[in-house]
């Protein structure tokens, strides 16, 4: 890029107001003073562009969607236009030789100074067999691009604590990021897919401070993953008034009261659903009814059900041998007369109950 | 199908008072607080109300209880965007919508003006260099 940032942009037709409305924006979703939008936009309006790779392994591309789906393409563009992205196997023109070619490059040319993206976890089961690219594994992939980066954005929920492929009997032996690497600056960014605006949140730090933001134990950064879903819900009012949807569409749900009984994991999930919200402000799980999955935690996917509120207990069927043996034969009169009454239910289009939802 | 046929009845749009949390009554001690400095230093503030466990029945009485001032700023800039100064001189109400809009962030700004209205020196500066031009060529 020649000359500053808010050059290219002006060149674009983008005017320093939008950049200025853009940073306000970015600042406040990063929980940063007001101050600070003004500060970012003169940082990142005179920024020089670092070289990104982009990482893909056992993922579904759900994170690239996200990201390159985000709501306001040429105010997340701006982000991309701050990075020289050099390599994202998605979004590339470029294929075989040509692409391992740029990859290498951009490697060699930026050693040490590169940022690692990645997204997917990573299988070492069958010496990483279950998953390779060009016919090296993941892993092998992985420790090479990770040799020079300066530091690695683990990109989703996958790439920052197993994720899906992880789940319970975890078939390819998936792990994180962060159980390959102890000596490596990381940030993880989870979600199942990750907030578009907190990736681009974490890169403008990136950019404007030249460090990366402060992290949480869990390597996250604390501007978005600070509080849980829970502490800055909109229901919330209602929990503290003890105002609780029962049901899918009971009176409670229809006044918008809280979902915790109907197995919301808000209280447990940190993540900046409630205030970011998905496909452009314009809503999130909870305010379309839905209690949140937990999705940006670690082991989502085996907490025990999704629609299980989180006061009782994940596994109540583990009651030891004996139980088992006369729970299997009632279990089996029990699931007949479920399934003939979730038919006749369907059929008369009746109301659905947790458990309904739980059979 | 009609739309009688789906069970689920949707109560809408303008919660009534049920819809207050009770959390906008603070803000408005915040919001004098920031004046005062504002009076004293010069020094200006802002409240973040997307960062906040706000219903929307709080934002209206917020609104409500602000009232409309005698400024109305709208600005094009992605999206348009709303800075209206509130019933209360020095208070500004401030809405950024993206293309589609949809409210991405919303403001309290305690200024003589908000900082977005003004404009900069090196936009102003181009302005004078084309407004230069324009005379030359004339």
């Amino acid at each position: 890029m020649q000359g500053p940032l808010i050059d290219t942009l002006a060149r674009q037709g983008i005017t320093r107001r939008t950049f200025l409305k853009y940073c306000a924006t970015l600042a406040s979703m990063m929980a940063l003073p007001p101050s600070a939008g003004l500060a970012m936009a003169e940082a990142l309006a005179a920024t020089r562009r670092p070289s990104v790779i982009w990482l893909p392994f056992q993922e579904c591309t759900g994170c690239t969607e996200s990201i390159t789906r985000s709501h306001s393409p040429t105010l997340e563009a701006m982000i991309f236009d701050m990075i020289s992205l050099d390599y994202q196997e998605t979004l590339m023109a470029a294929a075989g030789f040509q692409a391992e070619e740029a990859l290498h490059n951009a490697m060699k040319d930026n050693m040490g100074k590169y940022l690692l993206i990645v997204d997917g976890s990573i299988p070492l089961g069958l010496d990483g067999a279950y998953s390779c690219i060009g016919g090296r594994s993941n892993l092998e992939i992985l420790k090479e691009a990770a040799e020079g980066a300066a530091a690695i954005i683990a990109m989703g929920s996958c790439a920052s604590f197993g994720g899906i492929p992880k789940a319970n009997p975890n078939p390819t032996g998936a792990v994180s990021v962060s159980d390959i690497f102890t000596d490596k600056p990381i940030v993880n960014i989870p979600g199942c897919p990750p907030i578009p605006a907190v990736i681009t949140g974490v890169l403008a730090h990136y950019l404007t401070f030249g460090t990366l933001p402060e992290l949480d134990d869990k390597k996250r950064p604390k501007a978005f993953y600070g509080e849980t879903i829970h502490d800055r819900c909109y229901r919330r009012p209602f929990y503290d008034q003890g105002k609780f949807a029962k049901t899918f569409d009971d009176e409670g749900a229809r006044r918008g009261w809280c979902l915790f009984e109907l197995g919301c994991k808000g209280p447990v999930t940190y993540n900046a659903c409630a205030t970011e919200k998905w496909n452009g402000g314009t809503s999130w799980p909870v305010e379309s009814g839905h209690g949140c999955l937990g999705c940006s935690e670690p082991d989502f996917w085996d907490g025990g059900g999704f629609y299980k509120a989180l006061s009782m207990p994940a596994d109540p069927l583990k009651i030891g041998a004996v139980a088992a043996v006369v729970g299997a034969a009632v279990g089996v009169g029990v699931s007949v007369v479920n399934r003939v009454k979730k038919g006749a239910a369907k059929s008369a289009h009746e109301t659905t109950d947790l458990a309904d939802l739980e059979k | 199908m009609s739309l009688d046929a789906i069970p689920v009845h949707v109560i809408n749009t303008t919660p009534a008072e049920p819809g207050l949390s009770g959390n906008a009554l603070p803000l408005l001690r915040e919001i004098s607080e920031l004046l005062r400095r504002l009076l004293e230093t010069g020094e200006t503030g802002t409240i973040d109300l997307s960062a906040l466990p706000l219903t929307p029945a709080d934002l209206d009485w917020l609104q409500d209880k602000l009232g409309e001032g005698e400024i109305a700023v709208t600005l094009q800039a992605n999206g348009e965007s709303t800075l209206n100064e509130t019933a209360c001189s020095g208070v500004w109400w401030v809405v950024h919508r993206n293309t589609q809009g949809a409210v991405t962030t919303q403001f309290i700004e305690v200024a003589w003006v908000p900082e977005l209205v003004k404009a900069h020196p090196q936009d102003v500066k181009i302005g004078q260099e084309s407004l230069e031009l324009l005379i030359s060529d004339l």
